[in-house]
């Protein structure tokens, strides 16, 4: 029997840190001069602390969690989480609605970074605050935080993890449970703070340093201006940003393990190489493009945005420094295929990842080679470790789920009005929680023109993606509640 | 958290507090939609009434002038100066308290057009022998308008000054030259009073939008409330009502079959001091009926 009062708890303890951050914008707002935006944030920052509190007065601390527990915490903060992340801008007012406010929630907490916002720049500093501190939250991966903040120790960590990453991502650490959170949070914090500096080294100012850099290091997306990256125009925040995104989208554990010079690091990761191979060979095949179709005038220039959009789109950041609309459709075919691949397990990245690619690839070659030696046995390696066949089997059905949910949110796309690209290309983007699309969700376009039904659509598609499929279906099975 | 008493009472306080939050929130949210309801109402009334002081003044000067060029009664001079003063005084407070300027331009063009019509036509009737006209050129520099607008006014004079043919036949001058003048700043006065009117529409929409506004925070809270108080009820039945009820009918097993209390209880509370109490009581009872 589920003890939902404990999950009432832990969820809690979530709406706490939440509305920790919310008071931090809203300090933010009075910094500023005590803009628009300080008396939504205090009265949302209010309204969740007392929300997150209220279970702290009546359930005991308890240690021990149970799979079936752990699972409806992780679902339950993240549902939970994007609700509460739309008061401040409810309350805010502006071009946010109930629908533009619930999407942009859902958006940052998940780190998809699609917007409904056409002007960035008219927003109060507070809520673009707030508005980058959902993407940041939402990174580390609410569950993340929970487990951070949570007392309990031993098997409770475990079973949340289950549900935030892939299966995949768990083998590759070598670490103790209780380590995962403090690897996870330093080399998390880590990147931010090194991001931060170096960006503004590179010209930004400090707030929107900051800012893109929570939002690099979480692989969100979201600018603070509308034009994203291409406001700035300089190579050189654009370098600082590559770095970023590309070392956001490894699996941390490896990050941590390459930093202090263990064995298990980076570059004896066979997927870490596939996946900055398939960026240099996807970047230099665009540039290519471009540059035959002189789009830029130099291969350097070409190569430069190729590699930018390559590697916002492979991280599922969706940073922009050009209009991908405009490009070639070679160019943008690869695009569509990083956007649906994108980068490694246990990072911030969303979409099917690369792990799973390459375990899908090898399962194709096995299966040629069984056909051409049926008595042979094959066994599938990933770094040394041989896959057993339930694993590969989940591998499987995650990426038949995941085309299927593509396939149901084009579809819904075209029947809500949307013409073939964007329907495609929105479901791409939101299930992977990459954010931008091509058609009329381009880099440099938003999703506020979106039918009202279609960002409800998209608002879930981006919580499926984020919690792989599977840990949303699960809560609606009633049985497994008893 | 230990304790019940203090449990409930937290509880009960947060309530309390969250009630008073919504109830602030509406009580603030609905003040300050009343009073932009009132501004907006305010505004438009000022307007009516400034637009009726401007046209009593132009009237004024026009009555006055009719005496003046008509009849040829001099005495009327000083009206037509005081009413004169008096429509720029109205059109400086028309541009001190306006919200929405986009109609002023226009009025604050006429009233001077028909200041230096007047001031041009007063100076000739005064020195009729003298061919130049004196404009006076100070007054336009203190009236409340933009350069630009000053600029304009006073090569229009200038011009006009050099072209200005000798004024003998005043009510020539009253039919075709400030009948003329008169209509346009009657006209833009009009279109002034009516400014308000026809940016009515988009107030009462803008209204209607902070209206929409103003209950969200009150809504937000209100469901923020139902939540609390689910999740009291929630609790208070597994914390409070449930090992109560447990308790009640496990020791009426207990006296009526001499089924074993056993009650489970969570919460380190005065129920667990109670179970455990009854617990002793009972292993006391046993004792000593050995």
């Amino acid at each position: 029997m589920m003890r939902i009062d404990l999950i009432l708890r832990y969820v809690g303890l979530v709406m706490l840190f939440i509305a920790a951050f919310m008071l931090l914008s809203a300090v933010i707002s009075l910094a500023s001069g005590m803009d628009s935006s300080f008396y939504p944030l205090l009265l949302s920052a209010l309204l969740t602390a007392l929300l997150g509190a209220f279970p702290q007065i009546f359930v005991e601390k308890q240690s021990q969690l149970t799979g079936k527990e752990g699972f409806a915490v992780v679902v339950g903060s993240w549902l939970v989480a994007c609700v509460v992340g739309m008061f401040p801008y409810l309350v805010w007012g502006g071009d946010f609605n109930l629908v533009n406010a619930l999407f942009e929630s859902v958006s940052g907490f998940t780190t998809t970074g699609a917007t409904i916002i056409g002007d960035i720049e008219a927003l109060p500093r507070g809520l673009l605050f707030w508005r980058f501190s959902t993407c940041w939250i939402g990174g580390m991966g609410v569950v993340m935080f929970a487990l951070a903040i949570l007392p309990a120790i031993g098997r409770s960590k475990m079973m949340l993890a289950n549900v935030e990453m892939s299966t995949l991502a768990k083998e590759n650490y070598r670490y103790r449970t209780q380590m995962i959170v403090q690897i996870l949070s330093v080399v998390y914090v880590g990147i931010t703070l090194l991001s931060t500096l170096l960006l503004k080294a590179a010209g930004m100012n400090w707030f929107d340093a900051l800012c893109h850099a929570m939002s690099g290091v979480s692989t969100c997306g979201f600018s603070t201006k509308s034009l994203s990256l291409a406001f700035y125009n300089s190579p050189i925040l654009e370098a600082v940003l590559i770095a970023t995104m590309i070392t956001a989208g490894v699996h941390f554990g490896l990050i941590y393990a390459t930093v202090t010079g263990k064995r298990g690091n980076l570059f004896r990761s066979e997927v870490a190489r596939v996946y900055l191979c398939v960026i240099a060979v996807a970047s230099v095949l665009i540039a290519i493009s471009l540059f035959a179709a002189e789009l830029y005038p130099t291969f350097g220039q070409s190569f430069r945005h190729a590699l930018f959009q390559v590697s916002s789109l492979i991280t599922t950041t969706g940073f922009a420094t050009a209009d991908t609309n405009t490009w070639t459709s070679f160019a943008m075919l690869i695009l569509v295929f990083v956007s649906l691949v994108c980068a490694c397990s246990g990072s911030t990245t969303g979409g099917i990842k690369m792990d799973r690619l390459v375990l899908a690839y090898k399962m194709l070659k096995a299966r040629m080679k069984q056909q051409r030696h049926p008595n042979a046995v094959i066994r599938i390696k990933l770094d040394g470790t041989i896959q057993e066949s339930d694993m590969l089997h989940t591998v499987m059905v995650f990426i038949v789920a995941y085309l299927m949910l593509l396939l149901v949110g084009s579809l819904l796309g075209t029947l809500f009005g949307l013409d073939m690209t964007t329907a495609f290309t929105s479901a791409v983007a939101c299930v992977g929680n990459v954010g931008p699309g091509f058609g009329e969700v381009g880099s440099m376009d938003n999703y506020a023109a979106m039918p009202v039904v279609m960002k409800y659509v998209d608002a879930l598609l981006m919580l499926f993606g984020r919690l792989e499929i599977f840990g949303l279906i699960q809560l609606f099975f009633m049985k497994w509640w008893k | 958290m230990t304790g019940m008493r203090k449990r409930v009472t937290i509880a009960f306080m947060s309530i309390v507090c969250l009630l008073f939050i919504s109830g602030m929130l509406s009580f603030v949210e609905l003040n300050r939609l009343s009073r932009g309801a009132g501004d907006v109402l305010s505004a438009s009334r000022r307007h009516v009434e400034l637009a009726k002081e401007m046209l009593d003044a132009a009237h004024e000067q026009n009555v006055a002038l009719i005496h003046l060029t008509v009849l040829g009664e001099k005495e009327y001079e000083k009206d037509c100066r005081r009413a004169m003063k008096r429509l720029e005084f109205a059109l400086l407070t028309a541009q001190e308290e306006a919200l929405d300027r986009s109609f002023l331009d226009s009025l604050s063009f006429a009233t001077i057009e028909m200041k230096v019509l007047v001031d041009r036509y007063l100076a000739n009737a005064a020195e009729a022998e003298i061919a130049s006209v004196e404009i006076d050129t100070l007054a336009v520099q203190e009236l409340p308008i933009d350069s630009l607008l000053r600029d304009t006014v006073l090569l229009q004079a200038a011009i006009a000054k050099a072209e200005l043919p000798e004024v003998s036949d005043s009510e020539r001058w009253y039919t075709e030259e400030y009948e003329a003048v008169y209509l346009r700043l009657t006209a833009a006065v009009k279109a002034y009073m009516t400014s308000t009117q026809s940016s009515l529409a988009p107030h009462a929409e803008k209204l209607k939008r902070n209206a929409y506004r103003a209950v969200t925070p009150v809504l937000i809270s209100l469901l923020v409330m139902i939540a609390v108080l689910l999740m009291f009820y929630y609790f208070m039945t597994i914390y409070c009502v449930n090992p109560i009820v447990n308790m009640n009918r496990s020791l009426g097993d207990y006296l009526a079959f001499r089924v074993p209390f056993s009650v489970k209880s969570d919460c380190k509370d005065e129920l667990l001091e109670l179970k455990n109490k009854i617990d002793s009581l009972i292993l006391q009872l046993r004792q000593n009926s050995k």
